[in-house]
């Protein structure tokens, strides 16, 4: 029995986990509890050392000071927020009205505000509700099919999973021991490639089945000019003269071919945002009437979100900021246009910092319990085991990537994706990396992979969100006064599957395709991240272009290159015990040499 | 004798209850602080160790403090696909036995071995290895003080299911937390476009 338990300690632990979990009281705890039970139990049979729970307050104090974590209460106390602030109402009704005298229009419209709100709020439940409030009912007023238009909310929604600066990637990243930074570039292109295939398939249904995507009739296009023209040409001028501003700007300023990709997008549509944001301004405040009513409503709606977009990603691309950083200046964007809209009550601040101190505790305890277990797990040298189980697979790299997809995929199913992220990617990180898989291409393939766990049936949390605003009886319209048949719960769960279908398909894009996530990042990983941190200060007249003292830490680039230096007590600590790999133990790149003592 | 536990148990609920309460205008000022930072930084191309210390000593006074309050609320995430749709008493025994087994079990350990770590930090009068950083013992203090209310919060639950399942007051998890966020925002939602007809 004894030596049955000795051979079999790790299996028998991750075994006991999936029970524990599945008992239904908090993972957090029952986490900590079965690592502290294996804990004692290999102590008591002499495969681990008296002393290791010493190392208990040494983990958790690791977590504390860990500065990439800071950002998630900072980006959910953004959501939180800005959802509440009318911006997305605005974009709806604006971007509605823009494309919707097009056929599959108003579908095309969810999905850019979809794509927008994910990079501003990034709260899936909030887009879900505000489009399934907002495009909804119009959608279905003018006779769009129930499961597209249900199909495409749910799915615009859960861009928010991918499009950076989402939890997900901060987590990811956190968890493969890679900078955050990183993790955004690499995922700008596949989030906005995956938005890209929503509205192909809105133009394709379109084109195939007008039927299901009718264009807006003319009496419900509220923007009109006095002479009853669209004002779409005005519109398109200032379209044009904005993106050649914003295309010259690149050629000017990125002319060299090593320039950042994501840099290069940000900047340049800041340059060309901020000259239709100009043109609209003085037309509005000379009352020129050069601009049409369309013209200057677009741009003053996408002003914010953009603007937003630019405050967090573009700084942090830019290096001017730390994801965390970025994180705060994005909350902080969001309380002040939360104020000058007068949005902004003492209620809704109260609202979101205790939602936010709430989702931050439960998540970083799932942490903390997840650092706890996996104290016993790796003494008993249980990484081992799963790392031998995972390199035998048969197929190499394509193997392990098919058998991780479908894994990560089940247990998206009944899994968190913080308890997968704690749990499974520390796990899963060291693996691809000896069989030379790149961890940032790994994280984003298992971010898209996870979005897919959002609109899943029955159990995607998008698909929950639109059912509870989407109506649940028979209504009457009340711009046509016609009677609008209820939307059945099947309707949601059949208009999400195409949508996973499109989203497997970018899975096995991304894995045909590593140069979709490279695309953004390539070129910068040809240059030293370090060099970066260094070079951006010289581009800005008035400084001497040295590294800022002391600094070096929680910039996003150096985070990687010293990663022991960055916690000094850990050194310390690692030193004083004796033990030397233990506290480090969790960290993927050092996971190969457990600190088990025999 | 269950009497006077209930009452202990309404006091370390009040105790949390205002902990969190006034925990969570941290949030607001790590939002500001860090934003200071990165504007001083880059405007003044100054910095301070202890500003950029003081960030995550708020966030870990927030998610560590806040953890009973969570506890308190039942927001630590569960997996109930298997145990979702039992009976209140049901889940009653489930809670007892996970607090009995796991919570507490951990709560004090954790508590336990992290105090001598206060301890020593206090005597000896650590400061932060960064140049100009922060005295570290305020930090090392959350970690005991954190999972003291945990330990606190899981008798006060523990207590709370016990006298439900003994008939003395209705179901605790029943409890109306009040609207979710999502619910706010769908109601104020479905108000301005109510009132735009």
């Amino acid at each position: 029995m004894t030596a049955f338990l000795i051979h079999n300690m790790a299996p028998l632990m991750f075994a006991s986990l999936i029970v524990v979990m599945l008992f239904g009281y908090p993972v957090a705890f029952a986490l900590a509890a079965s690592g502290i039970f294996f804990g004692l139990l290999g102590i008591e049979l002499g495969l681990l050392q008296e002393t290791l729970f010493q190392a208990l307050p040494q983990r958790i104090w690791a977590v504390m000071s860990n500065d990439t974590l800071l950002a998630v209460p900072f980006f959910t106390f953004m959501g939180l927020i800005l959802e509440r602030s009318g911006m997305a109402e605005d974009l709806l009704d604006t971007i509605g009205q823009l494309f919707g005298p097009l056929r599959g229009g108003l579908a095309f419209a969810v999905v850019f505000v979809g794509a927008l709100l994910a990079a501003t709020t990034g709260v899936v439940a909030a887009s879900v509700i505000s489009m399934g409030l907002i495009s909804l009912p119009i959608m279905l007023r003018y006779g769009y099919d129930r499961r597209f238009a249900t199909g495409v909310i749910a799915a615009s929604g859960t861009l928010a999973q991918i499009i950076p600066p989402s939890l997900v990637l901060i987590v990811m990243a956190d968890q493969l021991g890679k900078s955050v930074g990183d993790m955004y570039a690499g995922a700008f292109i596949p989030g906005i490639t995956l938005a890209g295939i929503y509205a192909l398939y809105a133009a394709g249904v379109a084109f195939f089945k007008p039927a299901w995507a009718p264009a807006l009739p003319l009496e419900a296009r509220t923007f009109r000019e006095a002479n009853g023209s669209s004002g779409i040409p005005s519109l398109a001028v200032v379209s044009l003269i904005s993106l050649a501003a914003a295309v010259a700007f690149a050629k000017y300023k990125y002319g060299a071919p090593d320039a950042p990709t994501d840099e290069m997008l940000v900047v340049s549509t800041a340059v060309g945002v901020g000259i239709a944001f100009v043109a609209a301004v003085l037309n509005h405040l000379f009352k020129l009437g050069l601009l049409s009513r369309m013209a200057e409503r677009v741009t003053f709606v996408l002003i914010p979100p953009l603007a937003l977009i630019f405050l967090v990603l573009g700084t942090i691309f830019l290096g001017v900021a730390t994801p965390t950083e970025g994180g705060a200046m994005g909350a902080s964007g969001a309380l002040a246009m939360a104020i000058a809209r007068r949005r902004l009550s003492i209620n809704l601040l109260r609202q979101a910092m205790n939602t936010t101190a709430k989702l931050t505790s439960f998540v970083v305890f799932i942490l903390v319990g997840a650092r706890v277990f996996s104290l016993t797990f790796y003494g008993v040298d249980g990484n081992l085991w799963i790392e031998h189980l995972l390199l035998n697979l048969p197929g190499g790299q394509l193997g392990f990537l098919i058998v991780v997809n479908l894994l990560v995929f089940l247990l998206a199913f009944f899994l968190d994706f913080f308890e997968l992220a704690f749990i499974i990617i520390p796990l899963l990180g060291p693996v691809a990396e000896k069989l030379g898989i790149d961890l940032i291409w790994f994280g984003i393939l298992l971010s898209v992979n996870m979005q897919t766990s959002f609109m899943h049936p029955p159990f995607g949390y998008a698909l929950f969100y639109l059912r509870s605003v989407a109506s649940p009886k028979d209504y009457v319209d009340r711009v046509t006064g016609r009677t609008i048949a209820r939307v059945t719960t099947g309707q949601i769960y059949w208009g999400a599957v195409p949508f996973v279908l499109i989203q497997l398909l970018m899975v096995s894009l991304v894995i045909a395709f590593p140069a979709i996530v490279s695309g953004g990042m390539a070129k910068k990983a040809a240059v030293n991240t370090d060099q970066i941190q260094i070079q951006v200060p010289e581009e800005v007249p008035g400084t001497d272009g040295a590294p800022l003292e002391g600094q070096s830490a929680s910039e996003p680039g150096a985070k990687d290159a010293n990663k022991d230096e960055d916690d000094p007590e850990k050194a310390i600590e690692r030193a004083m015990s004796g033990k030397s790999e233990e506290p480090a133990a969790e960290k993927p790149k050092d996971a190969a040499k457990p600190g088990a003592k025999k | 004798m269950m009497k006077l536990c209930l009452r202990l148990s309404r006091a370390i609920d009040w105790l949390n209850e205002q902990v969190g309460k006034l925990s969570y205008w941290l949030i607001l000022a790590a939002v500001l602080i860090s934003t200071g930072n990165a504007i001083v930084r880059y405007a003044l191309n100054k910095s301070s160790n202890s500003w950029l210390e003081i960030q995550w000593y708020l966030f870990s006074f927030v998610f560590l403090f806040c953890a009973a309050y969570t506890l308190l609320h039942n927001q630590h995430v569960r997996i109930d696909i298997l145990t979702g749709h039992l009976s209140g008493r049901a889940k009653a025994w489930i809670d007892i036995l996970g607090t009995v087994f796991f919570l507490l079990p951990m709560a004090i350990l954790i508590m336990w071995l992290s105090w001598p770590v206060f301890v020593d930090a206090y005597k000896s009068g650590e400061v932060s290895t960064n140049a100009g950083g922060l005295t570290v013992w305020p930090g090392r203090l959350m970690l005991p003080a954190g999972f003291l209310l945990l330990v606190l919060q899981g008798f006060s639950e523990l207590i709370k299911r016990v006298a439900f399942l003994l008939g003395m007051i209705p179901d605790p998890a029943e409890k109306d937390e009040g609207p979710t966020d999502e619910e706010l925002l769908a109601a104020e939602l479905r108000k301005q476009r109510g009132e735009a007809a």
